[in-house]
């Protein structure tokens, strides 16, 4: 087997414009699922609304597209119902930040066992560019034409301040680290949230001065920064570049979970 | 083994360009049917999987395999009677 079975062949090539990072966390989380060994008729993949909840629709197995913002307490009611079954959520930062910002905090609260992967494209690439909670400082977008003046969200802090057993975050160009971290989530037991920065060439690359997919791949590598040596600038006292994108395992620890199967 | 590019699948996004570490994709010039650029294979011989998969027995590298967002990029077995070119360790 390899992460090409799950892929609904039929339905392939995916809508998805050229150069979004989509794509790549898809197949990095098929190929973690893949690693597992889980059988398809118990896996269920569910998605809220935006670009990268399109994604359940072009995987074999069973899939919930649900309301927007709503995917986790879809998900939350799915392995109540059946606890035996492999939940993985598929959201968008709009998704999960604006509209369904107090359902993550209260499935990181609850800690129901299920895993969640953030596609977190800065901005709502679906609907035309509008900034989102997680648009950055100074950024352009279609609501924002002067840049945007409020801080940003950071997702993995709010997850593991609001109790997710097992946060992390990556970019698109980490895929190996990427499918590591999404198979650790899904062996740690309770909420694991993986947050991946991806490139949307579109929507936010052509308004802030990426004019080559590559580009803005090549920004995410280059301002990345492990949070090992983070943590080492911050106990030093050194002042840590703007725009850094902090990213590695944050946080991994057994607080008491919901929906295990008994 | 050897790599294989999807012209159907492609979207000439060119991500394959920035992963791979042997510099084997290279920049296409001539758009194809649907007007893409698709990636061209320099030396594809070189490809660590390519070589050494089943001497070890697991995916290798995988990266490109890994990076395409349009799951264009596959190995495939070489056909019977395919003539195969093989690379010296760079």
């Amino acid at each position: 087997m390899s992460y090409e079975d799950w892929f609904r062949q039929d339905r392939l090539p995916h809508i998805y414009c050229a150069g979004c990072g989509n794509g790549t966390i898809i197949n990095c989380t098929l190929e973690a699922i893949d690693e597992m060994d889980w059988k398809k008729e118990e896996t269920v993949f569910v998605s809220g609304i935006g670009c990268s909840s399109r994604a359940p629709g072009y995987i074999v197995t069973d899939s919930l597209h649900t309301t927007h913002g709503r995917a986790l307490p879809f998900a939350t009611g799915i392995k109540m119902a059946k606890p035996g079954f492999h939940v993985v959520v598929f959201t968008g930062d709009g998704d999960l930040a604006a509209i369904g910002g107090n359902h993550f905090i209260h499935a990181c609260r609850r800690n129901i066992d299920i895993t969640v992967i953030c596609m977190n494209n800065q901005i709502y690439g679906m609907t035309g560019g509008q900034g989102s909670p997680t648009t950055p400082v100074g950024a352009l977008s279609t609501t924002t034409p002067f840049g945007s003046a409020e801080p940003a969200f950071d997702l993995c802090e709010l997850a593991i301040a609001a109790g997710a057993n097992y946060v992390a975050r990556w970019t698109s160009y980490h895929v190996k680290e990427l499918t590591k971290a999404v198979k650790v989530g899904m062996e740690t037991p309770g909420l694991s949230f993986i947050e991946a920065r991806v490139q949307c060439p579109t929507n936010y690359g052509r308004k802030n001065k990426f004019k080559q997919v590559l580009d803005q791949v090549e920004y995410l590598r280059s301002h990345s920064m492990l949070r090992q040596k983070y943590l080492q600038h911050e106990e030093r006292g050194e002042p840590v570049p703007d725009a850094t994108i902090v990213i590695g395992e944050f946080i991994k620890r057994g607080r008491p979970v919901m929906g295990l199967p008994r | 083994m050897k790599i294989e590019i999807d012209e159907s699948r492609c979207k000439g996004c060119n991500l394959c360009i920035a992963g791979c570490p042997y510099k084997i994709f290279q920049a296409g010039k001539k758009a194809n049917r649907k007007g893409i650029l698709v990636p061209l294979l320099d030396r594809p011989e070189r490809c660590t999987n390519c070589r050494l998969r089943h001497l070890y027995g697991r995916v290798l590298c995988g990266v490109c395999l890994m990076t395409c967002p349009d799951q264009a990029i596959r190995f495939r077995e070489e056909r019977p009677g395919e003539t195969v070119k093989v690379a010296i360790e760079y």
